[in-house]
């Protein structure tokens, strides 16, 4: 027949690395896939703002009436606050709506996508990847409503603004992992979804976004469970970042916060490519 | 005899029925009795350079066939091996942006179709010419008609040169004047392409085009011969 001498030129379908690759394969295939990916941002991007006059600027007006709103909320209820309190608000309202919504988007990421998914093979890593990826994305723009604010306040324009970057890179890291981790899980059980953004509606008061890391430490002991929440540092750095300071914050809570980002990327990814060839049957 | 193509071997591929928590949770790990049976113990291989069609009707486990080669389903038991590089043509258009102009999702259902960049800019003249859409091509997605739309999708989709080419039933897109032209360039795609697997259910065409055609029935494989057999078959088959 000479079909075993052929045979050896055909290849199995769907191999994968081993699963223990997974979070090597998974920077791999964004690095691979540069094309697609930059594609699929810029479709999530520029599809959020469609058909609206403002556009874009919906990007920095969202954050900025949140704070005018909270600002009030807690005029009310405290009285006379420090008159950087807004800023730090709308700081930690730029930070954390990264965080939630990169997570919602990235946990959502399979099922939105299901039509791609049944058409077409590719790396499905991209799909929470490009979720988050849009998130940051629009984070980054919407980080303009700080430039206002910096001349408004007479903050200093200092080296260390770079910290709300990195703190919105922190907190995109911390989600993609998550993301990782929901994504497939959510195309069997719908509940994760309704569950991630109940969560992040929690989350909002859990973390430092209403108030900040010193008035935690004032309070005592408060200060310390607050330490256990990975999202406190990118809040608080990039707050750090923009009044010019390098950071307060102790080391030991930096490097929980990272520490937990790249386990939860080593778990996302291992879980990720071992279970989605299953879970997308479910889609 | 021509070297294979593609070779399935006792394929066999179940999709879950969700119903308890425990259940589906069990699912992710092994697979359960009760799933459905999509595909049961397929055995197939395709020839290099041959039309293959597959038959059935609907809901019998063609698509899911395709969707194996083409990677889409990971069997759960048995094997599929392929040489070189499959391209699935289904549901044209998968992934368009309707607030991107025509090039702009050109260059987007390219990328999700697996082409590089360079690719694509190289491939981009012959897309929009083909696709007949002149100026509209500049123009965002949502002022298009549902036609243009299949037109972009299908100039995007047969600019393709892969070495398998899969097809699930996209004939027959626009007015009657640009079907002929998708159904003369899918043929010239056909002709072009090493080895090509065609689903559809216009008979007429498959007797045409196909060298071997093979007859799904509720997940089986029944039987695979000539075109002409194998229609008959299916006649016997669904009744």
């Amino acid at each position: 027949m000479g079909e075993s001498v052929e045979e050896d030129v055909l290849r199995q379908v769907g191999v994968k690395p081993s699963p223990l690759y997974a979070p090597l394969y998974a920077l791999k295939t964004m690095t691979k896939n540069r094309f697609l990916i930059r594609n699929l941002v810029s479709r999530e991007v520029r599809g959020k703002y469609r058909n609206a006059v403002l556009g874009y600027g919906w990007t920095v007006i969202e954050p900025a009436l949140l704070t005018v709103v909270y600002f009030f909320l807690f005029f009310m209820l405290v009285g006379n606050p420090d008159k950087l309190y807004s800023v730090w608000v709308l700081v930690g309202i730029i930070i954390w709506g990264c965080f939630g919504k990169s997570l919602q988007a990235g946990v959502t990421s399979l099922t939105r996508n299901k039509n791609t998914i049944h058409i077409v093979y590719f790396p499905r890593l991209i799909f929470p990847f490009t979720a988050v990826i849009s998130n940051i994305v629009i984070t980054l723009m919407s980080c303009i409503v700080l430039l206002p604010v910096i001349y408004v306040f007479d903050l200093p324009l200092t080296i260390h603004l770079i910290l709300i970057p990195a703190a919105v890179f922190l907190a995109g890291f911390l989600a993609i992992g998550l993301g990782m981790v929901l994504a497939p899980l959510n195309c069997i059980y719908r509940d994760i979804e309704h569950l991630t953004r109940f969560v992040v509606r929690a989350g909002f008061f859990v973390s430092p976004v209403m108030w900040t890391y010193e008035m935690a430490l004032e309070r005592g002991g408060f200060g310390e469970i607050a330490m256990f929440n990975p999202m406190l540092t990118p809040i608080t750095l990039a707050r750090h970042g923009l009044e010019g300071k390098f950071t307060t914050l102790p080391a030991e809570a930096i490097l929980f916060s990272v520490l937990t980002g790249i386990v939860l990327w080593l778990l996302g990814s291992f879980i990720f490519e071992r279970t989605e060839r299953r879970v997308v049957k479910y889609l | 005899m021509t070297p294979n193509a593609i070779v399935l071997e006792n394929v066999e591929l179940n999709f879950p029925n969700p119903k308890g928590f425990m259940s589906s949770i069990k699912n992710i790990v092994s697979k359960s009795e009760d799933d459905f049976k999509a595909l049961n113990d397929i055995n197939l291989a395709i020839q290099t350079g041959e039309v293959f069609g597959l038959i059935g009707k609907n809901g019998s486990g063609k698509s899911t066939i395709l969707r194996i080669i083409a990677g889409i389903y990971a069997a759960d038991s048995g094997s599929c091996r392929i040489k070189g590089s499959t391209s699935l043509l289904a549901g044209l258009g998968t992934g368009f942006s309707q607030h991107q102009t025509g090039v702009e999702n050109a260059l987007l259902y390219g990328s999700i179709l697996g082409h590089s960049e360079s690719e694509m800019r190289g491939l981009l003249p012959e897309i929009i010419e083909f696709s007949e859409l002149g100026d509209f091509i500049h123009k965002p997605l949502r002022t298009y008609s549902a036609g243009m739309k299949a037109r972009l999708g299908l100039a995007v989709a047969s600019a393709i040169c892969p070495d398998i080419l899969l097809i699930d039933e996209v004939l027959g897109v626009g007015d009657p004047q640009f079907r002929e032209k998708s159904k003369q360039r899918i043929l010239e795609l056909v002709k072009k392409t090493g080895t090509v697997v065609i689903v559809s259910h216009s008979f007429g065409l498959m007797t045409d085009i196909c060298d071997r055609i093979g007859v799904v029935h509720k997940g089986k494989l029944e039987m695979v011969g000539e075109p002409q057999d194998a229609i008959k078959s299916y006649y016997d088959l669904t009744g």
